[in-house]
């Protein structure tokens, strides 16, 4: 019990309370849209509200006198905690105003939310209140800042999964250093974040969408998460490419390093086209886009498909754009749908199977294993012939011209070893839950990697609402431990965290 | 002329040994109590006991009218304040010695010369150059160029099938008449003497011999000495000192093949974060097995620059064993120098002696336009602008009344290198390259000058 009440817990419970009064202030800005709207659900928002900005300040006053220290420790149990109890939260919209019925709908569907992983249990998203879509938009936009402030700062420090190689804050070499604090580090890149999601509004409106879908497709778009405000999601748009080009931009730029995007206001272009990742995740997009789109062209009849495709621009670019839409969709972890994916070819599906496991970019608001990571792993995968050759040969993985510390390539084997592990116990579990064989598969894919659409009866166009409960509870702790780069959840299931010393 | 050598460690020593000898008025400054009196005894300089960043010392040097102080003590940053005060409290010249490189590349943009320094030495960058011109002239054992290689200094051994053994200088002289070249140093084998070749001096087995040459003249002296021009591709250097890496680095450059061994895990890491193109092993360099491992048998060169001058030689003795061509060795000591040939280096190189030999240059600055000591050699060489106050200007060389004991080695007329002959007429404005020895150092610069 020792450490366990060495635990700064005072501090904890502040800053969960903090936490809660940020969310309950978006309430209130969802309450506002309801106003707007007058969909008939604003009481129930601000009673959500109030709730939560009134427990929030009762967290807060009860622990005022907090000693303002935070060790490793402390900082573990905040970040998982933190998205905890912020989803606990987001739920009461939902409940109050009987949009979502039942807690563990709600929960997934607010997990799925703040976790940018966009798979909901909604079949029948027009039919909801305008606040409470509105809502579900803000969740994910609120879990992408979350993201931000994560990668670029606290992972880093926490020194998990080798992130403190690619962060903005990162001492030493490999970090691009943005500005000394970290408080200003993450206004910048919110800025940023802010502007991007504004720019794409504005860019929608013009394009044609009405301004409330508009707001909600970027709050969606930047924070990879996925969330429609149409039964077909982005397949709505089929016949305005224009749209979907936008949309796609949005998405290549939010699976794009942030501190990438502020070298890039600052006019640095040179450090943006020196850096590995955006070298590789520009290449990947581009070669997988042609594989995707040439197979679509010559192999599939999309005629075939539950999803119209109106081929306003000729077979040819349609075919082009649905291959670079899905490809974005998967490799960003967005998961909009402009097409099914399933319903190509059996090498399609496997294609963007394989894809759930690619991820964006380090410091992007996407999920999966990351770009930089696989990267590091094939590196040093093609090191060890070379070290075989040279045993007593000092052989470092070189990333952006600088050799990597040993210690870290380790920690990045180590993070892939545990994905790979917690995939497997996640199909597993889907499995013995009664999902059949593709369904499992998918499912724990998607929802470790944040992704959304999946395989089988959670395809493109299916939804997750005909999942038995206990699934959808497992679904919510994949996408919390894949969301949360697996270390900082799963350290705290580990007996030596709570042992003293 | 008035010099102040700060530091008598051995730069310093040897420094002001060569300046002794053309009776400079020559102060000695260091701490040391010992090695300034060992300076005391063997040259004929004063010697000043102190710190040489003190400024009473400094005076007491009379640093007024001194017309060049040189910082050479092993500390970087002493021999930059010495130079800076001396500057300030009249000092004409100033040359510091350095270990940071970065001083040299960044020269004009910190500005050294505006707060006092006039000249930068690094050792380690100047041993680092003469190691990749050693490469170079793979078959050769010494070389230095003049004017960017219009003539070339090159210093060789004599095997028994160079053509030359046995015969005379004339008679090579008549057998090879399209050869463009000047013997002008020799060594017999064993001993330490240097002689300047005359017309009757006879090639034997063994000597070591320096030539100058033209650019085609290089490759016809390589055919006659029975050496082959080896194509150096893959090295191996032992040790990541400053050295090391400097010429690790230089050699990636140009892409050669090469191998650091360096003992310390983070000093290899770095040199690996360094160097991208080079192959660093971690490792002790006397580990033979860790050698071959590395296939030491495939190496054309092996450059040992640890902090240990035994460890060089003796892992330079192994990879000669192993069948590599070209082995350089870095020794400290200069003992062991004076052994470079009869123990089977092909080079044995010394920073100090290096960067003495290049201050020396410096100190020569002015009237002569470069010159270089001969390896472990009692001879220097010497190039000499023509001007019409010049006592040679507008002679034939056969009139000119030369010392025995120098000799000319070429000349540089519009940046082209020509072999002069006895009835070469020297003109203004041409470079004079000459090979003497140190006593007759002050006659021929009263030809010239």
């Amino acid at each position: 019990m020792g450490s366990l009440s060495k635990l700064n817990f005072k501090i904890i419970f502040h800053l969960m309370g903090l936490l809660l009064l940020v969310n309950g202030g978006f309430m209130l800005l969802a309450a506002l849209v309801s106003y707007l709207y007058e969909d008939g659900v604003l009481a129930e928002i601000v009673l959500a509200g109030i709730v939560v900005i009134g427990v929030g300040g009762a967290f807060m006053l009860s622990t005022r006198n907090h000693q303002k220290e935070i060790q490793k420790r402390e900082g573990y149990v905040i970040v998982t905690f933190g998205w905890i109890f912020m989803s606990l939260a987001g739920t009461l919209p939902y409940i109050f105003s009987g949009a979502i019925p039942g807690f563990t709908n709600a929960f997934f569907e607010t997990m799925s939310g703040y976790t940018t992983t966009g798979a909901s249990i909604l079949g029948d998203v027009e039919s909801l209140p305008k606040g409470i879509l509105f809502w579900r938009s803000i969740t994910h936009w609120i879990g992408g800042m979350g993201i931000i402030v994560l990668a670029i700062a606290i992972l880093p420090l926490l020194g998990i999964g080798g992130m403190q190689l690619f962060a903005a804050e990162a001492p030493g070499p490999g970090g691009d250093k943005l500005h000394p604090r970290i408080t200003d580090t993450a206004k910048r890149l919110w800025l940023i974040y802010v502007g991007y999601t504004l720019a794409e509004t504005i860019l929608l409106k013009l394009a044609g969408m009405s301004f409330f879908d508009a707001i909600n497709h970027s709050l969606s778009t930047l924070s990879t998460g996925g969330f429609s405000t149409k039964n077909e999601s982005i397949a709505h748009w089929n016949g305005q490419p224009i749209i979907q080009y936008i949309i796609m931009t949005f998405m290549f730029l939010a699976g794009t390093n942030f501190v990438l995007s502020y070298f890039a206001f600052k006019t640095k272009f040179s450090r943006i086209f020196k850096d590995e990742e955006f070298k590789m995740y520009g290449i990947f997009i581009v070669v997988l886009t042609i594989v995707a789109g040439l197979i679509i062209y010559f192999e599939v009849d999309v005629i075939n498909s539950t999803i119209a495709h109106p081929m306003v621009w000729g077979e040819f670019e349609s075919a082009m754009r649905h291959g670079l839409f899905q490809v974005l969709a998967i490799v960003t972890t967005t998961g909009f749908v402009t097409a099914d994916f399933t319903a190509w070819t059996p090498f399609l599906t496997i294609f963007f199977f394989g894809l759930m496991f690619l991820g964006g970019s380090a410091g992007s608001t996407s999920g999966g294993i990351k770009i930089v990571r696989h990267l590091i792993m094939i590196k040093n995968g093609m090191m060890e012939f070379r070290r075989t050759l040279h045993p007593s040969g000092v052989l470092p993985v070189r990333y952006n011209k600088r050799a990597v510390q040993q210690p870290i390539v380790f920690n990045i084997l180590a993070f892939f070893i545990l994905y790979m592990l917690a995939y497997i116990i996640g199909v597993l579990v889907f499995s013995w839950l009664g999902l059949d064989f593709n369904t499992a598969l998918g499912g724990a894919a998607s929802a470790l990697g944040n992704v959304g659409p999946a395989l089988g009866d959670l395809g493109p166009t299916d939804n997750y609402g005909s999942l038995p409960d206990a699934a959808k509870w497992w679904s919510t702790f994949l996408m919390l431990i894949g969301r949360l780069e697996l270390f900082t959840v799963l350290i705290l299931f580990t007996p030596f965290f709570w042992r003293n010393r | 002329m008035k010099i102040i050598i700060a530091g008598a460690g051995e730069v310093g020593f040897h420094l002001a040994k060569l300046l002794s000898f053309e009776s400079q008025d020559i102060t000695l400054i260091d701490t040391n109590r010992e090695s300034l009196s060992y300076a005391d005894k063997h040259l004929d300089i004063r010697v000043v006991r102190g710190d040489a960043t003190s400024i009473s010392v400094l005076k007491d040097s009379q640093v007024d009218k001194t017309d060049l102080v040189i910082g050479v003590t092993s500390s970087e940053t002493t021999n930059i304040t010495v130079c800076v005060l001396s500057k300030q409290l009249g000092a004409k010249r100033t040359i510091a010695r350095i270990t940071n490189t970065e001083f040299i590349d960044n020269k004009e943009e910190v500005g050294f010369t505006k707060f006092g320094i006039d000249e930068l030495i690094s050792p380690e960058s100047l041993a680092a150059n003469e190691i990749e011109l050693l490469l170079n002239q793979s078959g050769f054992n010494d070389t230095f160029e003049f004017d960017e290689g219009a003539l070339t200094m090159i210093g060789l051994t004599l095997s028994r099938t160079a053509t030359f053994v046995g015969k005379s200088v004339k008679e090579i002289g008549t057998e090879f008449p399209a050869l463009k070249y000047v013997p002008i140093a020799i060594q017999r084998f064993g001993t330490q003497y240097t002689l300047i070749p005359r017309g009757d001096t006879l090639f034997k087995e063994g000597d070591q011999v320096y030539f100058t040459t033209t650019k085609t003249g290089v490759d016809h002296i390589y055919k006659l000495s029975g050496k082959v021009r080896e194509d150096i591709k893959n090295v191996m250097i032992l040790g990541g000192s400053n050295i090391g890496k400097k010429t690790a680095k230089d050699l990636c450059k140009r892409s050669f093949r090469v191998k650091l061994i360096e003992s310390d895990k983070d000093k290899a890491f770095e040199i690996a974060d360094d160097i991208p193109n080079c192959l660093v092993i971690h490792g002790d360099g006397r580990n033979v097995e860790l050698l071959q491992e590395e296939s030491i048998d495939d190496m054309d060169a092996f450059i040992s620059v640890t902090g240990n001058s035994e460890t060089n030689i003796m892992s330079c003795l192994v990879a000669k064993s192993k069948g590599v061509k070209k082995t350089i060795a870095l020794v400290e000591n200069m003992d062991y120098f004076q052994l470079s040939h009869s123990i089977g280096i092909d080079t044995l190189i010394n920073k100090k002696l290096l960067a003495a030999n290049n201050i020396f240059r410096h100190v020569r600055k002015g009237e002569i336009v470069a010159m270089t000591m001969l390896n472990n050699m009692n001879a220097e060489l010497l190039e000499f602008v023509v001007t019409y106050s010049s006592a040679v200007c507008d002679k034939i060389i056969k009139d000119i009344d030369f010392p025995r004991s120098a000799v000319i080695g070429g000349v540089i007329r519009n940046d082209e290198g020509i072999i002069a002959l006895g009835d070469f007429l020297i003109k203004n404005g041409d470079r004079v390259v000459v090979c003497c020895l140190p006593q007759a150092i002050k006659k021929v610069e009263k030809l010239f000058v």
